[in-house]
């Protein structure tokens, strides 16, 4: 199976609408123009001092994250890593419980025991909790996807990770095996251009990521993130072939990322022409945006009230983080067992678990 | 038991392991492994095995001799030499309902797995609420002259990491039990099977299907009143052997089995301590930041006021397990050298 660019970017003009109906297109809309504006804000609150812990920006790359997840299903799983809050928010996490987890409050995923986008959310949207260590969580879509295909579920892991995951040898073991036993599987990778500091031509020897899934037997598609449209009509045929018993596939979905690795960093390598060409002119949130105002879905006036509303959300979340309690500090042994019932009660108003 | 026949462990299917009880009904430590395999996998269909050559082969030990042909390939999974996969897949079948149960060739290879099993395994549930319920198998231990790569003791590394508990059985009884507990649980176990001990041990053991040993609690394994031996795996039965010859000698010796490592049962140990007033902590894994190292520290803080003499270590030196027998004997605690510590220890 040769890697292939996708050639159905050429006809997007056909279908530009991948299939979605407006009411879908819509809350695409809603969803874009939410994860750029947490980011943005998110960033401000960390730069005043005001937000604890760290930040992973994903702006630049929304087109990618919103694009591969609105392709699944809601018990479809999700396999994130810390840089793709966009792709946990179109899943379903919920923006307050988010942003209680970004202050380190009981109202967060993890209860106050994890930070930042370290979040998952298991028994509600099927999203893995996620952890630094890249790619911790590929070995783990294919344990879930094995599960699916056991039981003859028509269900699909899908993990993503970035191209500095792509050098770890996880990566590979993942896909490898994944193949052998055609897992219901969808490997993304989000390359942003950068591990770090480490460019592309750093990590790796061959032009493309796409490509080595030839190596194991896989369709691998390269798609650019900037039209999350083309991503999701990517991701969406793959899903799809997974479900069907088709096996895994991988994606190669290309942005840069904005920011710096992290809130501290101020990515002074990035060439300044090369972040100038993917702001103006690859910003996946304003050309879907202007896309659907050129196709008539939206006007102008509807762009400004989504902003509006998303803006309400974030100070509703905003609002609820600061007034959910911090976890009893007593608490701190508790849930480390299954046995020992931490997990079992809901939150209280006091910081425990009743 | 006598009666026991060499379908025990088979639950009436018809099929069995083929690894075997002897004729008066006995297991080998690697026989009450397979059994108690075999008995959970007939038990709940959740249940099942990933591991590098463990279906045709049945396993580098033969543990899980005879499965595949019961259980099928999709219960009984060779997978690729990829350590870290087995981990992180049994992980996600975890997530998704599954009881898996991955097997290492060698203890020593979970270090290629490490990051799956510290990192992904022992801390999501704390970080999620989210139940991890796998058990990871594998042959640990020196004294078969297998040197520095197949004879390792990492129990240490993974008693480390909050969120596994740990099993190091020594006897047959124990090491069925507890795995079949181990299967049963909801958190990631790690459960070390002392290759020294697989078909060297054997007793009776029980046949009942739901025949459990607890997660957690040690066992007095000897009865004595002047000093105790706290340990475990093959040590236990080092210090057991070393037992009868001090009795000899007219000194008491009680031997306390830890069985599990985490959770650690700090109870036996100190009642232990409080009747004897002497402690030796004997142990395989390394004599620095070992585990016993942290008995002794139990012991030294919660037992203080009961002892007559300071807490003892006997542990190999801090250095990979040799090849040589004269280097390999120097390096792990003889049946002597357990006597000499503590005759030490009862004179001191």
């Amino acid at each position: 199976m040769a890697t292939k660019v996708s050639e159905k970017q050429a006809n997007a003009e056909a279908d530009w609408r991948a299939g979605l109906s407006d009411d879908r297109l819509r809350e695409l809309l809603y969803t874009m123009t939410l994860c750029r504006y947490f980011d943005e804000r998110m960033e401000a609150l960390y730069r005043q001092g005001r937000l604890p812990g760290a930040i992973y920006s994903g702006r630049g790359q929304e087109g990618t994250h919103v694009g591969v997840t609105v392709a699944l299903r809601h018990d479809d799983s999700l396999f994130p890593t810390h840089r793709d809050l966009s792709a946990q928010l179109t899943k379903g996490l919920d923006l307050k419980r988010v942003m209680a987890q970004f202050w380190g409050r009981i109202d967060g995923y993890t209860r106050g025991r994890d930070g930042n986008s370290h979040i998952g959310d298991w028994r509600g949207n099927k999203t893995w909790t996620v952890m630094s260590h890249l790619p911790i969580a590929y070995p783990p879509a294919a344990g879930a996807a094995l599960a699916y295909k056991r039981r003859g579920e028509p269900r699909v892991a899908m993990a993503i990770c970035g191209d500095g995951s792509t050098s770890n040898g996880r990566w590979h073991e993942a896909l490898n095996v994944s193949a052998i036993h055609r897992l219901p599987v969808v490997w993304v990778v989000n390359n942003n251009q950068y591990a770090y500091s480490t460019p592309n031509q750093l990590e790796m020897p061959v032009p493309t990521i796409a490509e080595r899934a030839s190596a194991y037997g896989m369709p691998g598609v390269r798609v650019e993130g900037k039209d999350v449209l083309e991503v999701y009509r990517v991701a969406h045929e793959a899903v799809e072939r997974a479900r069907s018993g088709g096996g895994p596939s991988l994606i190669e979905s290309i942005s840069l990322r904005w920011r710096g690795h992290a809130g501290h960093d101020p990515a002074k390598y990035v060439p300044k022409e090369l972040l100038d060409e993917y702001v103006q002119n690859k910003d996946p949130v304003k050309r879907f945006q202007q896309l659907l105002v050129d196709k008539g879905v939206v006007d102008d006036e509807e762009i400004k009230r989504v902003e509006e509303r998303v803006h309400q959300d974030f100070e509703a979340g905003y609002e609820f983080a600061q007034s959910s309690p911090f976890p009893v500090g007593d608490d701190v042994t508790k849930g480390l067992w299954v046995e020992d019932g931490y997990w079992s009660g809901e939150p209280s108003r006091e910081g425990g678990t009743g | 038991m006598a009666q026991a026949t060499v379908e025990a462990g088979a639950a009436g299917h018809g099929a069995e392991p083929r690894g075997k009880r002897t004729e008066d009904g006995q297991a080998t430590y690697l026989v009450a492994i397979a059994e108690a395999l075999w008995e959970e996998m007939e038990r709940d269909d959740r249940v099942f095995l990933l591991g590098e050559d463990i279906g045709v082969y049945g396993g580098a030990f033969k543990v899980t001799e005879g499965f595949i042909e019961r259980f099928g390939a999709e219960r009984v999974m060779d997978t690729p030499i990829a350590e870290e996969t087995i981990v992180g897949m049994s992980i996600g079948a975890a997530m998704e309902g599954l009881r898996p149960v991955a097997e290492f060739q060698y203890a020593d290879f979970m270090t290629s797995g490490f990051d799956e099993i510290v990192t992904a395994a022992a801390r999501y549930h704390y970080r999620s609420g989210v139940p991890i319920p796998i058990v990871l198998r594998a042959p640990s231990g020196g004294g078969v002259r297998a040197s520095s790569f197949h004879s390792e003791n990492p129990e240490p590394w993974f008693s480390y990491a909050p969120g596994l508990k740990v099993m190091c059985p020594a006897f047959p009884e124990d090491a069925k039990g507890l795995l079949k507990s181990a299967v049963r649980d909801d958190n990631p176990c790690v459960f070390l099977e002392h290759k020294w001990i697989y078909r060297r041990i054997r007793e009776h053991v029980p046949d009942d299907p739901d025949f459990l040993i607890p997660i957690g609690r040690a066992r007095v394994r000897r009865e004595g009143d002047d000093l105790s031996i706290v340990t475990y795996g093959m040590m236990v039965h080092l210090a057991l052997e070393a037992a009868e010859h001090l009795e000899r000698e007219g000194i008491s010796t009680e031997v306390v089995d830890l069985r599990t490592i985490v959770p650690l049962d700090t109870q036996t140990i100190l009642s232990s301590v409080e009747k004897t007033s002497r402690a030796l902590v004997l142990y395989e894994s390394h004599r620095f930041l070992g585990t016993g190292a942290e008995v002794a520290s139990v012991i030294a803080e919660e037992g203080f006021q009961h002892l007559d003499a300071p807490v003892m270590r006997l542990a190999p030196p801090n250095v990979p397990v040799p090849f040589s027998p004269t280097l390999e004997d120097a390096y792990l605690p003889q049946v002597a050298d357990i006597a000499e510590a503590a005759r030490k220890l009862s004179t001191w």
